[in-house]
Formats: C-alpha cells, structure tokens, sequence
C-alpha cells in the first residue's frame, strides 16, 4: 500500500500535538502534596470560619498570609474531633511546636508588589476572584511549580481545557491583573507593581 | 517498514509545524526569560517577619523621619513618618531610596588605616610652629563635630574647618512667613526640610527673583526673570531704594516694580528674603523688613555636657593662611556642603602634606587625598543629624543604623581622636544625658507619635527610644542650655537689636569677582559630590528630567558666542579652575548664563557665587 506523501507530515503535526498539549503540560511541572491534609470545606461549613479569620492583616496592613502554626493551635491543641487527618497534624506539627512547609500556591515572583487589603479593603474585592473558591475545596490540591521558572501552576492560572472546570482558579499573570485593572479604570503602569 | 529521508523530513517538518500548534514553544520561551532572570548570583530579597523601624535619614540637614518597612531585619521600603513634627511624614526622592545606598557599585571598601596612622604621626611630629593640623568637617554641628573640635583643641595648631551655615547659622521659622522673596534659592526643590515647607507653603506668598524658570520659579507665585548676577543688586534696592534706579538697570525689572515689590514686602509681612548663596544683602534686607524675631531667629543646638566646651572654634576655610596646613582631615562620611578643592588646596604646605579623606566613595575629596578611608553610609551609620535652617527650636536626632556595616570600615571620630590623644567616650550618649539634664523640651517617638516631656522620662527611657526613632526638641524659645549656631554664637543684646544680624562671614561680593569670567552659574541640581541611589539616576538623569552630574545647560546663543554651539562636550574654566562637561542647549535658560548640574569635578572647580567661561574642549 502506497502512503499518501502527506501523511508522514500529518503524523509528524499529531505527535507533536499530542507531545504539547498533554505530556509536556505534565513534564514542564513538578508536583508536591502539601504536608496536612486540610479541608477548607470542613473549616467554613461546620467551624463557620470566614476567610480572614485564618488569613489575616497585621495590624500594620500587611498581609499575613498562610497562617502560622501558633493560629492553627490556638483551636487544634488539642483533637476537636476524631479524623485521622486532625491527629496526624497534631502528632506532627502541634505537638512538636513545628511549623508546616506549607507551599503557597498564590506565591507571586520577587519583582512584584502586591498589597492585599488596597485590593481587599480598598478595591472590595472577594478572595475568590484571584483564588478561586477555595473555601468549597475538601482537599488541598498538589503544589505544581513549574521546572524551569519556578513559578507556580496557579499563577498561569487555567489551561484552555479547564477555564470552566471547577476548582481551577483564574491566573494572576501580569496581563490578569493588567486586564482587571483596565476593566475598572485603574493605573496599570509599571512602577504599580514594580517598584 | 522502509521509511525514505523524505518521510522523516515530512514527519519532522508535520512535528515543527504541530508543535508550534501547542503551548510548548511559547511557554518554553517565556520560562527561559524568567529563568534568565533568576541566575546565580542575584541578590534574593530575604523572606521572614515583616517589621516596621523607625531611624532619621542622613542623607541631609534636613533630618527627616523614616519608617523603614523589613523583612527578616532587611530595609526594603522606606517611607516618611506620619505625624513626624519636624518633617510631617514627607521624605524626599533621595530619602526614599537611601536603603540602596550601601550597594552602591561606587561604594568604597577597603582602606589603609594603619598606612594612614602611621604617616598622620609622622607629620603631626613635624608639624612646624606656623602650620596646622586641620579637620575639614563638611557637616558641622554633629555630636562628631564636636569632637573634632575637642581634638584640634588638644593638638597644637590645632584648627576645625567647616563651611559657612546657611543664614550665617541663624534659623529659618516659615510658618510665621506670609510672604518670601527668593532670591534664586531652591525653596519649593530640596531647600530645609521638603515636609516642613511644603506644610507652610500655603501660607505664604512666594515671589523668585531668578534669571531662569527653575523648578521652584515654575511653582512660585511670581516669578520676576531677572538678569544673571544682579540678585544682589535687587536686595540692595529693597534695602535702600535710593538705589532702585541703577538696580533697575541691572536686573531688567523696572524701577515700578521694584518698588512695587519694596511695598509688598513691607506690608504683606511677616517677611522672609532667602537668596541662594547666603547673600549679606538679602540678610541686610532681612534686618530691614524686620525679619528677625519673626520669621528669622539664632540658630541653636542641643545642649552639650560641659567637657565639650573646650573646643576650637568653627573656622571657614579662607581664614587659614595659604600652605599652612600640615595634615588635614576631611570628614565627608555624611552628606554635607562642598568647597572646591583648589581652595581647599591652596591651604595646604607644599612638602607632603597628608591629607586622610573619611567618605564611602571616592567621588569627593577622596580622589585627592593621599588616604581615603572608607566609612559606614546611612542607612548603616551611627550618628546625630543638627537642626535643619527651618527648625527654629533646637533639635536631637539620631540616624540609628538598619542595617549594620561590614568589615573593615573606619570610624572618622575615633581616627582622629586616636591621632589627637583624646578620648572620644561615647559622644552620642553623652550629649544624650546633656539634653537630659537640661530637663527641658519633648521627644517625639515615631513607632506611637506620641510626644513626651523630657521630665516625664528616664535617662535610660530617653536614651532608648533616640536609638529606636524619636526626635528631641527644645521648647520654643531657646533653651539657656542652648548653643548658639555659626555667626550667631556672640550675640550683642537681643537679637532683634543686633545691627547687622547674622551675615554670613568671608562671602565673597558680587562686585569682587574677576570679570574674566562672563557667566554666572546657577546650580541647577543639589549641590553635592554624594552619589544617589543608581536606581534615582535611572528614574531622573537619564530620562532628561534632570540633568545628569557635570553637565550645562546654556542659551544656543550662549553657546555660540563661546564657540561651542553644536558640541556635546566643552571645558568649564573658573578662577578655581577648569573641567571637562556635558553642554545641553537649552533655550529655556537666558543667556548670559550658565545652568549647571553639581558633579565631583565641577564642584572641584565652583563655589558659592562663582562665575565661569565655557571653551571647546
């Protein structure tokens, strides 16, 4: 059987397609489990805890982010329930007074500044519009960071196939945040966030 | 299977084209240029608990309040203190970016202090009858300063040098102004304390008396455009307006508006005149329209322990007799005032004089001293910063370091209290435990804005809270403790009857300069050898926004009648001599003169009121 002459360049342009868009995805990224299996579903419905009681401002404004260990204590110091997960945590973290390596997936490179309460209190905007709801998330995700820049997966924000899929949380690239300022008449210069 | 070249090149050619279909391509440029830009060897920015400090800047007189926001104990950010009493929570471009200034690629670091001791003895042990062992102090009135003046004062022939003060060391009380005439003083860019100024500048009618739109001409409410150099020809009509009609002639104003501007100032009072190099006419003015008392007062600083007292007195550098200086010191590790060094020079023996230069990089005195060692810089530093010329009251501040120095550097007090055989204790502390015992004035602390009457402290309370960002000031009225500032130090009765107030001393007259020289120079940048942080070069010189270090900005007129239009580089002479500059053509300055950006070698050559020539180079 003859091989029509342009089928060795259509399984070239397949193979390669194939390579892009479903293996290198997963080669380009190194993945890790972060250190407690914690639930923010668990945490917001049945502990009724809002966002910024865990991830809260400094009294100078500065965000605190992940919160330290002394803020998880200070409820966990002892089991207040019976799954395996609090126990663990405990067992390892609480007891030994040892922090967590928490990887933070919202980590933003060095070059930039970025102040959360001109964008919380200020801007009045909702933690999920840059986060995605993590508050309805049962479990935390793997830390993928990417191989060669080190920048995190969140941060590249959703592939094309995933934009709508749930639990994928919007980018926060620089054209995001360029885009969002745009939409609502706001600087976008450069000395904004790169000062 | 048999597969020919021809179906691999296909395959091949299928793949490139598919692929450039896919993310990968793309996303592999954009991570190699952020990895690019992640190499070994870039400084990363320390990670850990973000605390607030609080220090006073150094970087000039000015002394203003910092809030330095770190990370893991390492300033990233430094801003102005709200609610700071002497700066009022502003802080100037330069302030904002002093964090940098340690890693500044020009930064000095390594010396030869023992070299530097050993020849310093030598030449003390040879030191004739009629020659001098000199400190050169470009920031005088600091607690270091005094000990300066308490070595010269332990060493035969001993002599302190300071540049003049500004206003002959009397103080500047804007608040209490409603209008001021400036006479090409940068008031609205850099002058006093920016906070402070800009607080009062509502208050007040601002009129520039300035051949060029400068920057604060551009913001005043008047601006007359007056002749180059004839700025003391005005003050002098002001003063005395039988003159107005030759003032007239030489300013280009009219006689109408001079005597226009008489009568505002008389009554639109209280009256503040300021000129840009410390003219005896705008001071004698300023005695006319009844300024002291009102918007001038004696400059004072804090309160010294009595074991200070025996001091050598501040001495300009023109008083000292010509190749009388054996050994020199020159203290220029804080950014202070320049005299041209030929000035300086001409001081010195003409037999291997030893000169040590104190700075952080060797864009001072340094490139001609024998000895240049290298110093901590603010915010690095240790050190007390002397009232500003608009702080009426005397003030207490202490630059406390953030970061802490590196190895190797020299401490310029105890380098010459060492030479000098005396002990320099803790001069700090000590003039802390002075102000302390005078009992009077507040601190203010920065961390809770609160303000505290010294008698309200303990020593140890007081002591603390200078070192952790605070500010002492003395009760309005000047303290009996007080030292007087400058001329002001032997005042004749009060004040307000002193005859001719505190005119600035050894300024040379307008009249007196050699006409050799036809252009009068205006300082359009600070006039300081001291380097910026390289980021602040980015952000100004080299965008245009001003002008870089060495460089002229001329009248294409002017420029032609010296043979240079056209050319980027000319040679600027003046009776101190001559250095190569940058010429911008600028149809924004009158000609007749010159605009001239302050750089090491231009500052070599220009002092206050010089005049100059441009030639091709």
């Amino acid at each position: 059987m003859k091989i029509p002459v342009y089928m060795p360049f259509l399984a070239g342009a397949l193979a390669a397609l194939g390579a892009g868009w479903v293996g290198f995805p997963h080669a380009i990224y190194k993945s890790r489990p972060q250190p407690v299996d914690f639930s923010h579903k668990v945490h917001a419905d049945k502990a009724g805890t809002k966002c910024e009681d865990c991830h809260a401002f400094r009294e100078d404004g500065t965000f605190a982010g992940i919160p330290s260990l002394s803020t998880c204590a200070a409820c966990h110091a002892a089991p207040m329930g019976t799954t395996v997960a609090e126990k663990n945590f405990i067992d390892r973290y609480v007891t030994p007074n040892r922090e967590p390596d928490w990887a933070s997936y919202a980590q933003q490179p060095e070059n930039v500044f970025f102040s959360h309460i001109t964008h919380v209190k200020l801007g009045q905007l909702k933690c999920e519009q840059c986060h995605g709801d993590q508050g309805a998330s049962d479990k935390l995700r793997p830390y993928q960071v990417d191989r060669i820049s080190g920048y995190s997966r969140d941060i590249w924000g959703p592939t094309l196939f995933q934009s709508k899929a749930a639990g994928t949380v919007p980018g926060m690239k620089m054209d995001d945040c360029v885009d969002c300022h745009r939409k609502q008449g706001l600087s976008h210069s450069c000395l904004d966030c790169h000062k | 299977m048999q597969r020919t070249r021809r179906e691999i090149l296909l395959f091949m050619g299928g793949g490139a084209a598919g692929a450039m279909l896919t993310p990968a391509p793309w996303r592999l440029v954009t991570d190699a240029a952020i990895w690019s830009e992640n190499w070994p060897g870039i400084p990363r920015p320390a990670r850990g608990e973000i605390t607030a400090r609080y220090t006073n800047c150094a970087l000039c007189p000015a002394g203003c309040a910092v809030r330095a926001r770190c990370v893991a104990g390492q300033p990233v950010s430094l801003a102005g203190v709200s609610g700071g009493p002497l700066s009022l929570g502003a802080l100037c471009a330069f302030g904002l970016t002093g964090h940098h200034l340690p890693y500044h690629p020009k930064r000095l670091k390594q010396g030869t202090p023992e070299e530097a001791a050993a020849a310093v003895r030598g030449a003390m042990a040879k030191c004739g009858p009629s020659e001098n062992i000199a400190v050169l102090d470009l920031a005088p009135g600091r607690s270091a300063s005094w000990t300066y003046r308490r070595a010269m004062a332990a060493v035969a022939n001993g002599v302190y040098l300071a540049p003049p003060l500004p206003l002959g060391g009397a103080a500047v009380n804007l608040a209490k102004a409603r209008i001021v005439l400036s006479l090409g003083a940068p008031l609205l860019d850099g002058w006093g304390t920016p906070g402070n100024v800009h607080a009062a500048r509502a208050n007040f009618r601002l009129v520039q008396a300035e051949p060029w739109e400068s920057r604060t001409a551009a913001l005043a409410d008047e601006w007359l455009p007056i002749r180059p150099g004839s700025e003391a020809a005005l003050a002098l009509a002001l003063t005395d307006p039988k003159t107005a009609a030759s003032a007239a002639q030489a300013t280009g104003l009219t006689e109408k508006q001079i005597a226009g501007l008489a009568n505002e100032l008389r009554a639109n009072g209280p009256a503040l005149v300021l000129s840009a190099d410390d003219l005896p006419e705008a001071m004698a003015l300023n005695q006319a329209l009844g300024a002291w008392g009102q918007t001038l007062a004696a400059g004072s600083e804090a309160p010294l322990p009595d074991v200070w007292k025996k001091a050598a007195p501040e001495r300009v550098v023109a008083s000292v007799a010509d190749n009388s200086i054996r050994v020199l010191f020159i203290d220029e590790s804080v950014p202070g005032s320049h005299i041209p060094w030929s000035a300086v020079e001409k001081k010195l023996v003409r037999d291997n004089p030893v000169v040590v230069a104190f700075a952080w990089s060797l864009e001072g005195y340094g490139r001609h001293a024998q000895f240049t060692l290298p110093t901590a810089v603010y915010p690095e530093l240790t050190g007390d910063i002397p009232p500003a010329v608009d702080s009426p009251a005397a003030t207490f501040r202490i630059a406390a370091p953030l970061v802490a120095p590196p190895a190797g550097m020299t401490d310029p007090s105890a380098f010459i209290a060492k030479a000098t055989g005396i002990d320099p204790g803790n001069a700090l502390q000590e003039r802390a435990d002075a102000i302390y015992k005078s009992g009077q004035g507040t601190l203010f602390t920065y961390a809770d804005a609160k303000s505290t009457p010294l008698k309200d402290l303990k020593p140890a309370d007081f002591w603390k809270s200078l070192n952790e960002g605070g500010a002492w000031i003395a009760n309005a009225a000047v303290g009996q403790d007080a030292i007087l500032r400058g001329d002001c130090q032997s005042p004749r009765g009060p004040i307000a009857n002193r005859p001719a107030g505190c005119l600035p001393a050894n300024l040379p007259h307008i009249g007196s300069l050699d006409t050799a020289f036809p252009l009068p120079v205006a300082f359009s940048e600070p006039q300081s050898a001291s380097l910026t942080s390289p980021l602040m070069s980015k952000l100004y010189q080299d965008s245009d926004l001003r002008m870089p270090p060495n460089t002229a900005a001329l009248h294409p007129d002017t420029a032609r009648a010296s043979g240079i239009l056209g050319a980027a580089r000319a040679v600027l002479e003046t009776q101190y001599g001559r250095c190569a500059i940058g010429v911008i053509p600028d149809a924004s300055v009158p000609p007749g003169m010159l605009a001239v950006a302050a750089g090491a070698e231009v500052l070599d050559i220009c002092g206050a009121l010089t005049r100059a020539k441009v030639v091709a180079a």
